[in-house]
C-alpha cells in the first residue's frame, strides 16, 4: 500500500529508489558487510522574551544525508547538505573505504515498512500553529512568573518547537520514515531579596502539540513553578557536607538512574568492557527492590520515538528486575557484533552523526513504600528536591548536583538547603536502595542528554527513594 | 585550488541575500556563511573504529525591522529556500517587540590582516589519510605497552577547516579561513570493578604544534595511573591546588559570570561590580583575540567588529565586562569583540601567569589536595557558588602521598578569587580558555 508517508523521501528529498540504491551500492563497492542512508529534514521555530519584550524569533531549516558502511566493527560515514546525486555518492565513495576486502556486496530490493506504532499522533504539530499563538503562550509563562512575587526581579522565557522527517533506507533493503514533533517551552526566573540572588527554572513540552499547554501543564504553573523555585532558594542555607542517608523527590531523581545506570548498560560500553557492568549481566548488581527500564514508547514523551535512527523499531526494556542486570540497550552495530537482539535504541543528533547506543525514557519502577514513611525512616539527612544535572564514568563514579532540597531532622523535612553535588559509585549506591516509594513520576519534559558530542531529548523518572549513605558534597 | 573558488562563489551568495534583504525591506541585514571539512579517525585496540571524511555547509542570518529582530539558519543553500526564510524573517520581525538596543554596529575598519594572524596551516591539503591514522595507531599503541593499562577508549586524530563569510548591510563584506588538528588517547587502567581512567590530548591549529603520539601517550598513561588505588578522606577545609586544566574550568565559570549578556540579564554575581575589587592583587585576566596562532584569535567577531586584547580583571580590580554590541548598548559600554552566535563568546581568555613553578607550589603545601579533575554540573553563576564531584592527589608536607576519589568540592567563585595564594608560571594556551597551576587558601571537601 502506497499512503503518501511511504513516499517522505520524495516529499522532502527528492530523490529517486533507483537513485538511491545506486548510493547503497557504491557504498559497498570495496566489500562493506552493510550501508546505510539516512535523510533529514527538520524545521525550527525559536521565541525568546526578557526584559519584558518579545526580544527575538528564529526559524531554521536542517537538510541533509548522511551514509554508512559497516565491515566487521569498523564504521565508515560521510554526510552532505548537498541531496545532488552526484555528492551523495561521492559521500558514499568516502564512506565505502573503510572496507578492504573484495567481496562484492549489492544492495537488496528496496521494500518500505510503515510504522506499527504511532506514539504522538499529534493532530496538528506545533510548528504548522500561528506564531501569534505561541507568542501568548510565552507572554503567558513570563507575566505568571513575574506576579508571583516583588522579589522577581528577571525572568526568561524560551520556547522551540521542530518537526524532523526522517527515512532510514538500507541495504538489507529497508525503507522506513518517522516525522517526529518536539515541544519545548522553559522558564527562568530570578529572585532577589537584600542583594541575594538566586535562580528558579521550570518547563515542560514533549511530542506534543500546542494543545499539551491547556491539557497537561499550563503557562500559569510553568511560571510560577520557576518564580516558587527562585523564592524558595532566597531562604535556603548552604547544604550540608559529608556522608548521611539521602531521600530523592520522585520525578527528576530519575536522572540518577539515567546516569548511574543508563549509560552503563549502553551496549557499545558493554562490548568494550570498558563499563563496570560488561561482566555482569544476569548478576546482582542493586537491592531487591530494584526495577529499571528504558522505554521508548511512552505516548507523547520527549524521548520517545516509532523507530529509531537506524530504522528499528523500539522496545521497552528491562535493564534491572529484582536487583539482577537484565538488559542493555543496542544500536545495530552492537547487537551485530555481540550476537544479540536489537533493542531499538540507535540514535543520532542529526545526519553528521554516527548512531550509537541511547537512553529513551528512563526509569525505576514503582515500589510499595509510602513516601512519607521513607522520610520518616530518616533521623538526620539529606532530601534532593531539584537537579541541574548529572554525568559518569564508565568506571561506575557519577554525580549530580542538586539546586535545592531540605535537611530531614528527626524524620521530617526543616530546613531548606542549596546547591549540593551528590557522588558515588554506582554499584554501592543501587545496593544502598534501601526504600521504594509507589509514587513514580517523571521529571521535566525538557531534558537533554549528550554523548560523544552528541545531543539527544530523553526524560527521567523515578519514585522517592531513600538511600541509605551517599556523599553530599555542600559547604558546611 | 577548489576552496578559493568556493570562497568567492558564498561571498557572492551573502551579498546577493543583503541585497534581497534589503529589497525586500528589511532596514539591516548581516549573513553569515560556514562552510566546513572535517577528517576524523578513532582507533581502538589497534583497529580503525570509526573514519568520518565529510564537507557541509550552513548560513544563518538576522534582520532588523523598526528595531526588531528575527534570526534564522539553514543547511539547505538553494536560493529557492534563502530567498523564503529571508521573507518569512522580515514578516516575522514584525510579531517581536521593538528594542531599541537591536541593530548591526558601525563598519569599522580591521587592521590586523588574516597571515599575520596565523590561522590557516596550508599542511592540511597535503597531509594523507594514511599518516593520520597511523598518527592515532601509534598514540594508542605506546599507551598500552604500560601493562599497567587495563582497557582503552580508544585514539583519536581530526582536523578540520573551517571558512567564515559575514556580508551586512552597513557594507561589511570579508571572510578567513581556519585549520583545527588534535590528537588524544582514553584509557582504563587498574581491576574490573576499581577501574580509573583519564584522558590526556593536544589541540592546534598548526599540525607541527601537536603534541606527538609518545607525548601524548605518556601523559594520558601518567594521568590514569595516578589515581589508581585511591583513599577516601574525611569531610574538611583544606587548601587546594587546581591543575592548569582546572583554572581553565575555573576561568570558564569566571566568563560565563563577566559575559556582557549575563551581566545586562543580572544573571551574574558580578553583574554591579564592574570598577570594584573582586579578587586580589595577584589576580589578573585578559581576553585577547589577536595573539598569533592561538585556538581562540580571529580578526573579526561574529558581527565584524576587530578583536583587540581587552584587560577584564587587574590586579584584582574588574576593568571591563566582554561584550557583543547588544551588551555593549544595554551597558552604556562599548563592544571588546567578542560576538559570538547572538551571544558573547571568549577569544583567548586567561590568567595572567605568575613567577613560581608548579612543583614550588606543591613543596610549599604542608597538607591540601591537588585538584586533578571535575565531573558533574554544580557552577551558578548567579550565586557565584561551585561544587562538583572531584578527583585528585593528596599532598602531605610537601609531597603527593595518595590519590583521592568519591570527594565533592565546593566554595564560592567570589571567595576564590580572593583566597588565590599562588599562581604558577605554567601558562600554556591549551584552549582557547586558558590558565596555570593556581593555589587557594581553602575550599570545601566532603568526603565521608
Amino acid at each position: 500500500m502506497k499512503t503518501k508517508s511511504t513516499l517522505a523521501f520524495k516529499d522532502h528529498f527528492n530523490i529517486s529508489e533507483e537513485e538511491l540504491r545506486k548510493i547503497l551500492n557504491t557504498a559497498l563497492l570495496k566489500g562493506g558487510d552493510f550501508s546505510e542512508i539516512f535523510l533529514e529534514y527538520k524545521t525550527f521555530n525559536f521565541i525568546n522574551m526578557e526584559e519584558d519584550i518579545i526580544k527575538e524569533t528564529a526559524e531554521s531549516i536542517s537538510l541533509g544525508m548522511g551514509i554508512r558502511v559497516l565491515a566487521g566493527d569498523r564504521t565508515g560515514y560521510g554526510y552532505t547538505n548537498d541531496l545532488s546525486f552526484f555528492k551523495m555518492k561521492k559521500a558514499a565513495i568516502t564512506a565505502s573505504s573503510i572496507a578492504q576486502n573484495n567481496q562484492l556486496n549489492t544492495s537488496n530490493v528496496l521494500k518500505f515498512r510503515s510504522q506499527a506504532q504511532n506514539y504522538y499522533p499529534v493532530k496538528k504539530p506545533a510548528h504548522n500553529e500561528d506564531l501569534k499563538k505561541k507568542i501568548e503562550l510565552v507572554k503567558k509563562v513570563y507575566l505568571s512568573a513575574q506576579n508571583t512575587d516583588s522579589a522577581i526581579k528577571k525572568v526568561k522565557v524560551s520556547y522551540m518547537d521542530q518537526i524532523q522527517y526522517i527515512t532510514v533506507i538500507n541495504s538489507d533493503g529497508l525503507v522506513t520514515s518517522d516525522v517526529r514533533p518536539l515541544v519545548k517551552c522553559t522558564c527562568l526566573a530570578i529572585a532577589e531579596k537584600s542583594n541575594i540572588r538566586e535562580a528558579g527554572f521550570s518547563g515542560g513540552g514533549g511530542r506534543v502539540g500546542l494543545e499539551y499547554f491547556q491539557s497537561q501543564l499550563s503557562p500559569e504553573t510553568i511560571g510560577e513553578d520557576a518564580a516558587q523555585e527562585a523564592l524558595h532558594l532566597l531562604k535556603a542555607s548552604p547544604s550540608p557536607a559529608g556522608e548521611m542517608p539521602v531521600v530523592l523527590a520522585p520525578g527528576h531523581s530519575g536522572v540518577l538512574i539515567h546516569e548511574a545506570v543508563g549509560h552503563l548498560l549502553e551496549a557499545d560500553f558493554i562490548r568494550k568492557k570498558t563499563s563496570i557492568f560488561w561482566d555482569k549481566l544476569g548478576k546482582n548488581v542493586a537491592s531487591p527492590q530494584v526495577n529499571i527500564y528504558d522505554d521508548p514508547t511512552i505516548p507523547y514523551f520527549r524521548g520517545s520515538y516509532n523507530m529509531d535512527d537506524e530504522g528499528t523499531a523500539p522496545k521497552k526494556t528491562a535493564l534491572i528486575q529484582q536487583g539482577k542486570l537484565s538488559g542493555m540497550l543496542q544500536d545495530r552495530l552492537s547487537a551485530t557484533l555481540m550476537k544479540k537482539p536489537l533493542t531499538g535504541h540507535g540514535r543520532r543528533q542529526d545526519f553528521t552523526c554516527i548512531p550509537i547506543p541511547r537512553m529513551s525514557n528512563t526509569y525505576i519502577d514503582k515500589g510499595s513504600e509510602d513516601p512519607e514513611d521513607i522520610i520518616k525512616s530518616v533521623e538526620k539527612g539529606f532530601y534532593a528536591h531539584k537537579y541541574q544535572g548529572g554525568q559518569v564514568e564508565d568506571s561506575g563514579k557519577f554525580t549530580f548536583s542538586v539546586s535545592s532540597g531540605f535537611l530531614i531532622e528527626k524524620g521530617k523535612l526543616t530546613r531548606p538547603v542549596k546547591q549540593a553535588t551528590l557522588i558515588g559509585t554506582n554499584i554501592d549506591i543501587l545496593n544502598k536502595i534501601e526504600m521504594v516509594g509507589f509514587d513514580l513520576k517523571f521529571g521535566l519534559q525538557t531534558g537533554t542528554c549528550g554523548k560523544e558530542g552528541q545531543a539527544a531529548p530523553v526524560c527521567d523518572g523515578c519514585p522517592t527513594l531513600k538511600i541509605s549513605a551517599m556523599t553530599v558534597g555542600g559547604q558546611k | 585550488m577548489k576552496s578559493r573558488k568556493d570562497s568567492s562563489r558564498f561571498q557572492t551568495l551573502a551579498e546577493n541575500l543583503v541585497a534581497f534583504g534589503q529589497k525586500n525591506g528589511a532596514d539591516e541585514i548581516e549573513i553569515s556563511v560556514y562552510e566546513g571539512s572535517e577528517f576524523s579517525v578513532d582507533i581502538r585496540l589497534g583497529k580503525v573504529e570509526n573514519l568520518v571524511e565529510a564537507g557541509s555547509n550552513g548560513l544563518s542570518f538576522r534582520v532588523i525591522k523598526d528595531q526588531k529582530t528575527a534570526f534564522a539558519a539553514s543547511s539547505d543553500l538553494t536560493e529557492k529556500t534563502l530567498h523564503r526564510l529571508v521573507k518569512n524573517a522580515i514578516e516575522r520581525a514584525e510579531l517581536a517587540n521593538p528594542d531599541e538596543f537591536a541593530g548591526l554596529p558601525e563598519l569599522k575598519e580591521i587592521e590586523s590582516d588574516e597571515s599575520s594572524m596565523k590561522l590557516y596551516d596550508p599542511d592540511i591539503l597535503s597531509l594523507e589519510s594514511r599518516k593520520k591514522i597511523d598518527l592515532a595507531l601509534e598514540t594508542e599503541r605506546i599507551a598500552l605497552q604500560d601493562d599497567r593499562i587495563t582497557n582503552s577508549h580508544g585514539s583519536s586524530f581530526e582536523s578540520r577547516e573551517v571558512q567564515t563569510i559575514l556580508a551586512n548591510s552597513k557594507g561589511f563584506s570579508q571572510g578567513y579561513k581556519e585549520t583545527f588538528f588534535s590528537l588524544g588517547v582514553g584509557l582504563q587502567g587498574g581491576d574490573t570493578d576499581e577501574k580509573v581512567e583519564d584522558y590526556w590530548g593536544s589541540s592546534a591549529r598548526f599540525f607541527s604544534e601537536l603534541e606527538s603520539p609518545e607525548e601524548t601517550a605518556r601523559k594520558a598513561v601518567d594521568r590514569t595511573l595516578r589515581q589508581l588505588n585511591p583513599k577516601k578522606i574525611k569531610t574538611q577545609n583544606i587548601p587546594v591546588i587546581f591543575e592548569p586544566k582546572m583554572t581553565s574550568w575555573l576561568l570558564g565559570f569566571l566568563f560565563s559570570c563577566i559575559s556582557g549578556t549575563s551581566v545586562y540579564q543580572k544573571t551574574s554575581f558580578l553583574s554591579d561590580k564592574l570598577g570594584k575589587k573582586i579578587g586580589n592583587e595577584k589576580i589578573s585576566v585578559v581576553d585577547d583575540g589577536l595573539l598569533p596562532g592561538k585556538l581562540g584569535t580571529h580578526p573579526f567577531d561574529a558581527e565584524g567588529i576587530p578583536t583587540q586584547k581587552t584587560r577584564v580583571i587587574d590586579k584584582g580590580v574588574l576593568k571591563n565586562f566582554l561584550c557583543n554590541t547588544y551588551a555593549a548598548r544595554k551597558l552604556k559600554l562599548k563592544t571588546t569583540g567578542n560576538a559570538e552566535g547572538n551571544s558573547v563568546g571568549p577569544n583567548n581568555f586567561y590568567l595572567e601567569p605568575g613567577r613560581i613553578t608548579p612543583q614550588e607550589i606543591i613543596t610549599s603545601l604542608d597538607r591540601g589536595l591537588i585538584l586533578t579533575r571535575t565531573i558533574g554540573h554544580g557552577l551558578n553563576p548567579v550565586t557565584g557558588d561551585i561544587s562538583r564531584g572531584a578527583f585528585g592527589l593528596w599532598v602531605e608536607n610537601g609531597e603527593i602521598v595518595h590519590p583521592v576519589s568519591e570527594i565533592t568540592i565546593s566554595g564560592n567563585l567570589g571567595t576564590v578569587l580572593n583566597t588565590v595564594e599562588e599562581i604558577g608560571n605554567d601558562l600554556e594556551f591549551r584552549s582557547a580558555v586558558a590558565g596555570p597551576t593556581i593555589k587557594i587558601a581553602e575550599m570545601t571537601i566532603a568526603g565521608t
